[in-house]
């Protein structure tokens, strides 16, 4: 090969690295999802480990949940205040806040929090479970990660990110609105008076199917990459790693897909 | 019940298993030994397709295990108690739900909590474990040689017909280590179940086993009797009984001379 073409055919075989990881990752979570929709529908899946994954994704994290709500929340009312103050009607910080929590902040930000507390919890889990022949055990003793292991994290994934956002929702849009009275002094009237002119009832759908999107693919791809781990306790820090690298991306991705595709 | 290898071949990034064969028979007690990353565990895991190899089969009373149906699969591994070599124990479950996953899930509802609890207890009597001392605590809490022999407990109590053992002693004092391989040969007289044993204990390995297999370079070097495996002069296989004997006798000597001092 020319050695002018070299820099290309390496960058080339990068692409192709890459592609090739991507379509194996996408295989492998489609064939999870189908296993998962499987087994769900065959009865297969406990109802004590859902409820178990349930209650430790939803009501574990209800509290950094809540805090993060409350923050973006008062941040928002703060800065749009500061914008406003003195060259629009107050009023309207009370539609900017509840869209921003409501459209973005709420679903986002509670995804983040999940991904951090939970979704990296499931790939160190199943990690070391899989390097320590824990999957391996399971297998030779006739049953199946997929209902035992997978399913669980990822029904109770779809039935919290939802339950979590809607909380968060409301908990930010109410510290905002304290947060304006006590800031620029716009009253409780006044704010959802703002809050009601811009409103919406398809933005609350709207945000609650995109925490239902993220609570589908947060749990998929922390199952997923923990399945996946090899390699001892190294292993398990790099597969931790990417998989939380994996979720933020396509948390950020999907949201981003959302508007072009459910806001025309 | 039998199980047979044929041609058995498996690479990673480099070939790991070059063309085994091997049959092992019903009731026998089979241990293979050899050097490490020679593909010991690799062989062991094919048998219940755990692993599955890239070339030829491995058939478990005539049925093939690579061409098995995940159902067909997962009735030959019922028939299987397999032991892993650090117990592989579920770290989230006390030793009496470790133990009670070796029934299946029809067994469990059809026993009832009475005779589910009967059963796991007997199983941990067979490795001599104190049952109702144990039976609440969870993995972090036992002792290495305690784990394993749950994970013995774990494979006995749904009373297979194949034990496969991946370096039961391995991690374990001498004490322990002969504590093992007396359960294992208990366990075979008493269950009559096939067991193949991979392990580094060439000692243990003659105690225990009815034939001796050598695995080297992804191949079988040796097969045969421990006494045949101990008058071999196959370098190999000498290279292995002369520096286990060369061990045993300075272990020997050791405790006279500690005797001596006494």
């Amino acid at each position: 090969m020319p050695r002018l073409l070299e820099p290309f055919a390496g960058a080339l075989r990068g692409i192709g690295r890459v592609g090739d990881s991507v379509f194996r990752h996408a295989g492998g979570m489609a064939m999870l999802t189908s296993r998962t929709v499987t087994e769900t529908l065959r009865g297969e899946v406990a109802l004590r480990d859902f409820v178990d994954q349930a209650f430790a994704m939803g009501v574990q994290s209800l509290p950094l949940v809540m805090v993060t709500a409350i923050l973006s929340g008062i941040v928002t009312s703060q800065q749009g205040g500061y914008q406003f103050t003195g060259s629009i009607p107050l009023y309207v910080l009370g539609s900017v806040v509840t869209s921003s929590v409501v459209l973005e902040l709420g679903p986002v930000l509670t995804a983040v929090v999940v991904i951090g507390r939970v979704g990296a919890r499931i790939t160190a889990e199943l990690g070391t479970m899989q390097v320590s022949e824990q999957i391996d055990a399971l297998y030779s003793l006739g049953r199946d990660p997929v209902p035992v292991l997978a399913a669980p994290r990822i029904l109770a994934g779809m039935l919290a990110m939802p339950a979590l956002v809607a909380i968060a929702n409301g908990v930010g849009v109410l510290a905002g609105m304290i947060s304006a009275q006590a800031t620029v002094g716009l009253g409780p009237e006044s704010f959802l008076y703002g809050s009601r002119l811009f409103w919406h009832s398809y933005d609350l759908l709207y945000s609650l199917a995109k925490a239902f999107a993220f609570g589908f693919v947060i749990p998929l791809i922390s199952v997923h990459m923990g399945l996946l781990t090899r390699g001892g306790a190294e292993g398990v820090g790099r597969s931790t790693t990417a998989s939380v690298v994996f979720m933020i991306i396509a948390v950020l991705v999907s949201d981003a897909l959302f508007p072009p595709l459910f806001l025309n | 019940m039998a199980i047979e290898y044929r041609d058995v071949y498996k690479a990673f990034d480099v070939p790991v298993l070059t063309g085994v064969d091997l049959t092992v028979a019903s009731g026998e007690t089979l241990s293979i030994v050899g050097p490490s990353g020679t593909g010991k565990s690799v062989l062991l895991k094919t048998t219940i397709g755990l692993i599955r190899p890239d070339r030829g089969d491995v058939l478990v009373e005539g049925q093939s295990v690579v061409d098995a149906s995940p159902a067909e699969l997962q009735t030959i591994r019922r028939k299987v108690g397999y032991v892993f070599q650090n117990a592989a124990l579920f770290d989230s479950m006390n030793v009496f739900e470790n133990v009670s996953l070796g029934l299946t899930d029809e067994e469990i509802r059809s026993l009832g909590r009475d005779e589910v609890l009967r059963r796991v207890s007997e199983a941990l009597e067979d490795v001599n474990l104190d049952a109702p001392l144990v039976l609440g605590k969870l993995p972090a809490e036992l002792s290495g040689g305690m784990r394993k022999r749950v994970g013995v407990a774990r494979a006995i109590v749904g009373r297979p017909e194949i034990l496969l053992y991946d370096e039961p002693v391995t991690g374990l004092d001498p004490v322990n280590s002969a504590a093992v391989d007396r359960l294992i040969s208990a366990i075979a007289e008493r269950m009559h179940v096939t067991s193949i044993v991979v392990t580094h204990d060439i000692e243990g390995a003659m105690t225990i086993s009815n034939r001796i297999a050598l695995l080297e370079g992804g191949k079988l070097r040796f097969v045969g009797t421990p006494e045949e495996f101990r008058r071999s002069e196959e370098p190999l296989v000498r290279a292995f009984v002369d520096r286990e004997a060369a061990f045993a006798a300075a272990a020997a000597k050791s405790e006279a001379g500690h005797e001596g001092m006494a």
